[in-house]
């Protein structure tokens, strides 16, 4: 059921000359949530959150906000409120004049501008820098001005179009956590572009994952990490990514090059179903548990190059002629010498090798599952959580 | 050995360096020259002046006492005054709101219009300036200043300076503000024209040169002496029958040069900076 505030994309599409860079866009984003458009550079992420803001014009196909098709509404009419890469600070203004100058124009009562510009200080720390202007600011703060501004409009929709990557590792985690708190505070729906996959899962409520226009998987970060839909989606997330392994499905067995697996009856039910003999496995490289020699029912390889990562390890064995990753505590042996892991089959995914696309996930994966498991999988699927101090619950109108 | 080898890297680079300095140097006292000598002499007499002295023996006042019986100066300085800020106001104002358009709008045949106009940069005064004055002579404007301003109320070079100037300003700017449903008019006065303010400032100072020092237009233009502007009083020693006064008329140019020059020196820093950053030499 549509809620008045939701944001549905019909079939849109969107073109620059003769290039498509939206493709039969259907896309459902909820009221209130935090939705991530996350994919490669060009894969139109930025396209359509700009499509939503009213920045970019729409092609074909039909935009709904607040109910009504918004195709042709003009971006000041849309109750939008952005923030940008590089921020987009008026350069002459002060951090005061920057925040305010929106409600200024619009005539707000000085009170209330006042009321509301103190409140997005005090989140953002920002109290002791209101008559600094952008460029005697750092980095984190111009970025926290940005969205102090963004937010002190109390719009119910605030798009961010990969306002972190101009931060540094520290202050990103950092800003990562507010804007979380934020999100607690005014629960507007987020809509956020990055191309960060640790943004992307740590921000989420659900992730939007794009591939050249097209949208290849919708679903909470949990899902998209641990049942992906397609190849691309197995591959994109997760660093190091995931091992594709080409495998054909004969005589009850998967079969990796000379490598054969006998696969649980869940798995089994699900290939069968499929119809399909030619298949993609896919397994995370922190799944593959390498031991030294070769045992039954398993796969294999000769180990190539190893890597320290400081708190693990990771070991690229060769397995027919393909490179595999395994990250993992300990070494099964030193460079050259054969070695040999059985999969944990509630940690493997299945694709289709014509389509790309996963066969499924066997439902038994998600019934027989630890009372731990299904308490960390709830909390999980509302997304990252922050708890909130009690000096830090102020009242929002909305 | 060391310090050897960090003079030997150091030494062609600051010899040329020098060579630029000098280059740089001859080129300020080649400007130079004819200003410092149109000052000096405007106060010598003119026998002095043919003697070939460098210095006058005897300061003169002579040469600004006759300007000031045989002219009506501060009306002509007046008139001078107005013609260049009416003509500075209005390029500027014209300028800038077609230079906006320019950059900021998406409107079918921009690139076409932006063409033309800038076509018209290259086409020579003597071109318009016989179907200028018949216009401004039907309007019966001949002999009166705002016959002078009248077709010099907008300019393709102001349009393409302040464009390439605003084509600086980051586009995430103007969309925050049209995501905030700000006009187009408050984005350009509040916005646009202070992160702009220096390129706007250095283009009406050049404008406002150029007219200050216009000479031919006006002189189809303007008859009697009272409606003169101060290049055309400067002629009024060059032709006169008692031959070329010259010590008058450098008198004459240096009351010319002084309000543009003063100008410049309080706005030194905008102009320098609308160069530097357009890519433009002056």
């Amino acid at each position: 059921m549509a809620n008045k505030k939701d944001i549905i994309f019909k079939n849109v599409e969107k073109t620059f000359g003769k290039t498509k860079v939206i493709e039969h866009l259907d896309l459902h984003i909820r009221e209130g949530e935090r939705l991530i458009l996350l994919g490669p550079s060009g894969c139109g992420k930025s396209t359509t959150l700009r499509m939503i803001a009213g920045l970019e014009t729409i092609s074909s196909g039909e935009l709904v906000m607040e109910g009504k098709c918004v195709n042709d509404v003009p971006a000041g009419k849309r109750g939008v409120s952005m923030v940008f890469q590089n921020y987009a600070l008026y350069p002459h203004m002060t951090v005061r004049d920057n925040i305010c100058y929106a409600l200024k124009a619009h005539k707000e009562e000085k009170e209330e501008i006042e009321k509301r510009l103190q409140m997005v200080l005090k989140i953002f720390g920002l109290e002791t820098y209101v008559n600094r202007k952008p460029k005697e600011l750092s980095g984190g703060q111009r970025q926290r001005v940005a969205l102090a501004r963004a937010l002190v409009k109390r719009s119910p929709y605030l798009l961010l179009d990969e306002p972190l990557s101009n931060l540094d590792a520290q202050l990103r985690l950092q800003a990562r956590k507010e804007l979380v708190k934020v999100h607690q505070y005014y629960h507007q729906t987020f809509i956020y572009v990055t191309h960060d996959q640790v943004e992307a899962m740590t921000l989420g409520n659900r992730i939007a994952l794009m591939r050249e226009g097209k949208l290849m998987m919708l679903d909470t970060p949990y899902n998209v990490y641990h049942r992906p839909a397609n190849v691309f989606t197995a591959k994109f997330i997760g660093s190091p990514a995931t091992n594709i392994i080409s495998a054909v499905w004969k005589n009850g067995l998967l079969h990796c090059g000379k490598y054969s697996l006998k696969l649980p009856d869940m798995w089994e039910k699900l290939i069968i179903a499929s119809k399909e003999t030619e298949f993609y496995l896919g397994i995370r490289p922190e799944h593959i548990h390498l031991h030294a020699g070769l045992s039954d029912n398993s796969l294999g390889g000769e180990v190539d190059y190893i890597e320290d990562y400081g708190n693990k390890m990771g070991i690229y064995f060769r397995m027919n002629g393909e490179e595999i990753i395994s990250v993992d505590n300990t070494i099964p042996g030193s460079s050259g010498s054969s070695v040999s892991f059985t999969p944990d089959f509630r940690h493997i995914y299945i694709f289709e090798k014509k389509s790309e696309n996963s066969i499924g996930y066997p439902p038994e994966l998600d019934i027989n599952i630890s009372a731990q498991e299904k308490m960390m999988r709830d909390i999980l699927s509302q997304g990252s959580q922050v708890k909130m101090g009690q000096d830090e619950v102020i009242h929002v109108h909305r | 050995m060391k310090t050897n080898q960090n003079l030997k890297t150091a030494r062609p680079l600051h010899k040329r360096q020098i060579g630029w300095h000098l280059l740089m140097m001859l080129l300020v006292i080649i400007a130079l020259v004819p200003v410092l000598f149109a000052f000096i002499s405007s106060f010598k007499s003119m026998q002095e002046l043919y003697n070939g002295s460098l210095l006058p023996s005897q300061i003169t006042f002579d040469n600004y006492g006759e300007i000031l019986s045989s002219l009506p100066i501060f009306k002509i300085t007046l008139n001078t005054f107005i013609i260049a800020v009416t003509v500075t106001v209005f390029k500027v104002v014209t300028s800038t709101l077609a230079a906006y358009a320019f950059v900021f709008f998406d409107f079918k045949g921009k690139n076409v219009i932006y063409f033309f106009l800038i076509c018209t940069i290259f086409i020579p005064f003597t071109v318009t300036m016989i179907p200028n004055y018949l216009t401004v002579s039907n309007l019966n404007l001949v002999d009166k200043i705002w016959g002078v301003v009248l077709p010099q109320l907008a300019d393709a070079s102001g349009i393409f300076l302040l464009r390439q100037t605003m084509k600086t300003v980051p586009r995430p700017l103007i969309e925050i503000s049209h995501l905030d449903d700000i006009s187009e008019m408050k984005i350009l006065r509040n916005i646009i024209i202070p992160i702009c303010r220096p390129a706007i400032i250095s283009t009406g100072i050049i404008f406002f040169i150029n007219s200050w020092n216009e000479y031919v237009w006006p002189t189809l233009i303007l008859r009697s002496r009272e409606n003169y502007t101060l290049s055309l009083a400067m002629q009024v020693f060059t032709d006169s029958e008692g031959g070329v006064e010259y010590t008058i008329t450098l008198a004459m140019a240096v009351i010319t040069m002084l309000l543009p020059l003063t100008l410049y020196l309080i706005f030194q820093k905008h102009i320098m900076s609308t160069f530097a950053s357009s890519g433009i030499k002056g």
